[in-house]
């Protein structure tokens, strides 16, 4: 992967308005987040939020591939998910269930087999 | 008798005509003393003039063309005269040597300006970077509030340097990839104090073309904290877009006061660039805005006027951006209100953008990816498997989780 350009043109306190703290406390690198349904009006969106929407659009991302897509940092990334997830635009979608994670024999065994193949 | 008689006649006869001659004498050694003395007076006079006025006039003039060098004094009088000419060649040379001294000195001072630009610049970028890095690394809200407002700062200092390095002759530096409009002018409003003042609701699908970007940059910039530090702080300075036959204007309102006659002359003055720049001359605090905008404008191809009063009554400054200085707007950039795409479309343009186009993320995501199916029919190599294998448990675990997706959706951000 090719490093962020880190003299980008339009500086984050511009894409956020200066804020740095989120709106809301929900999202940690691995959140996922899902376009909303209803799509409501983008007019007062910034162009970052826009690309974020479009990117959403395709299915659940988590945070740090947003930010990644985004070439934005995680933590400004989070300023405008929690906008966007406030103006109904997007949603946090629930964490898998335990029972739904692979359990960790399972993780043993995969790891097995892959030295057992190295 | 009459000898003494004759001589006696013939000596006033003599008498006379020497007393006549005499007199004849005298009046013209008056008249040409008189003459002489008049001269004298005049050289004199011419003398003081050219010492207490003409020449500290001239020395005025120099350094404020609006002062007018006033003529000789005695010019009927000392007309055709060796003096006059002396005199007037004493004026030239004074003209002439003052005028290299001052161009010299302005040569050197704008060189060492230059130089030690180019090092305060430096350090900007590197703090830039240095910033942008903690703004990577750290995750903490009221840490990354800290880091916007360094952020902010060094955007205002960097903004500072550029613009006294290109007063001083220098390239506003700065390599920067084709930019969309709005982006060039969020990228002006991210170098000015009152940036939260600058609204932009205007929309175009254009791009400034890579060689302008950062002078278009600049130059808006300054024209924005113009018109943000010209108004009162809670009015909104608002830049809209207007396409025209032969390119784009980019119009800055403000709702602070209207520019006067005198002030309004000195600053298309300014604007043009045609006027050779004095940097000894920008006034107290400097005034550098109007001065950046027309190098800048002068040396790009583009024209800045502010001759234009604003809707809002304050003043209206106009960008205007020729065709030449335009370009289609790069991938991904996107035009902002457009419908959203289908992931194919974009994968579409992300292929355009090896043609020239800068950003190309979703390549380096796909290259990301390329491994996981290539190695499936290579198990010679071991390593490859291994990140297959990898690739494949990561890959099923994402449509675990994803579970109602199309896979078409997902494929390109795996």
């Amino acid at each position: 992967m090719t490093p962020r350009p880190r003299r980008a043109l339009v500086r984050p306190h511009v894409v956020t308005g200066g804020r740095a703290h989120p709106t809301r406390n929900v999202f940690d690198l691995v959140t996922l987040v899902v376009a909303g349904s209803g799509g409501g009006p983008t007019a007062g969106l910034n162009p970052e939020q826009r690309r974020l929407l479009d990117l959403c659009r395709g299915g659940p991302l988590s945070v740090a591939e947003i930010a990644g897509h985004l070439d934005l940092p995680t933590s400004v990334t989070k300023v405008l998910l929690s906008d966007l997830v406030d103006g109904g635009h997007l949603s946090v979608r629930a964490p898998a269930a335990p029972s739904q994670l692979p359990s960790v024999p399972l993780l043993q065994e995969v790891l097995d087999g892959l030295r057992a193949r190295l | 008798m009459a000898p003494f008689l004759w001589a006696a006649v013939f000596a006033y006869a003599a008498a006379g005509v020497l007393l006549l001659r005499e007199r004849r004498i005298r009046t013209a050694l008056t008249r040409q003393n008189a003459s002489l003395t008049t001269e004298l007076r005049a050289r004199d006079g011419e003398l003081r003039h050219l010492v207490s006025t003409r020449l500290p006039e001239l020395a005025d003039s120099l350094r404020n063309p609006a002062v007018t060098v006033s003529g000789p004094l005695y010019e009927r009088e000392l007309a055709g005269t060796e003096y006059a000419r002396g005199l007037q060649s004493v004026m030239d040379m004074f003209t002439e040597s003052a005028g290299r001294a001052g161009e010299r000195a302005d040569q050197s001072a704008k060189t060492t300006l230059r130089a030690m630009m180019r090092v305060v610049q430096s350090l900007a970028n590197e703090q830039q970077v240095a910033i942008s890095d903690m703004q990577e690394r750290h995750d903490d809200p009221a840490v990354l509030a800290d880091l916007l407002r360094i952020d902010h700062m060094n955007a205002q200092l960097g903004r500072r340097v550029q613009a006294t390095a290109v007063l001083c002759g220098s390239w506003p530096g700065q390599q920067r990839s084709a930019s969309a409009l709005t982006d060039v002018v969020r990228g002006a409003t991210s170098r000015i104090r009152d940036y939260l003042r600058v609204r932009l609701y205007a929309q175009m699908n254009m791009a400034v073309v890579s060689r302008a970007v950062e002078p278009v940059v600049l130059t808006l910039a300054e024209l924005l904290d113009n018109a943000a530090r010209h108004s009162q702080p809670n009015t909104s300075v608002e830049v809209n877009f207007q396409a025209t036959h032969n390119g784009v204007a980019m119009m800055i309102d403000d709702a602070g006061v209207a520019m006067g006659a005198e002030e309004l002359h000195q600053a298309a003055r300014r604007l043009s660039g045609q006027q050779a720049l004095d940097i000894h001359r920008l006034g107290d605090p400097p005034q550098v805005g109007f001065a950046v905008a027309g190098v800048l404008a002068a040396r790009y191809g583009f024209t800045v006027s502010v001759d234009t009063q604003s809707p809002y009554g304050g003043v209206r400054a106009v960008v205007f951006l020729p065709m030449d200085l335009l370009t289609r707007i790069p991938a991904e950039t996107g035009a902002p209100g457009a419908a959203p795409e289908q992931p194919a479309a974009r994968e579409d343009r992300a292929g355009q953008t090896s043609s020239g186009l800068p950003k190309r993320r979703r390549m380096e995501v796909a290259a990301a990816v390329a491994p996981s199916p290539e190695p499936a029919d290579r198990p010679a190599r071991p390593a490859r498997e291994i990140a297959a294998g990898m690739g494949a448990w990561q890959r099923g675990t994402r449509s675990g989780r994803a579970a109602p997706l199309d896979s078409e959706g997902k494929e390109p951000r795996a």
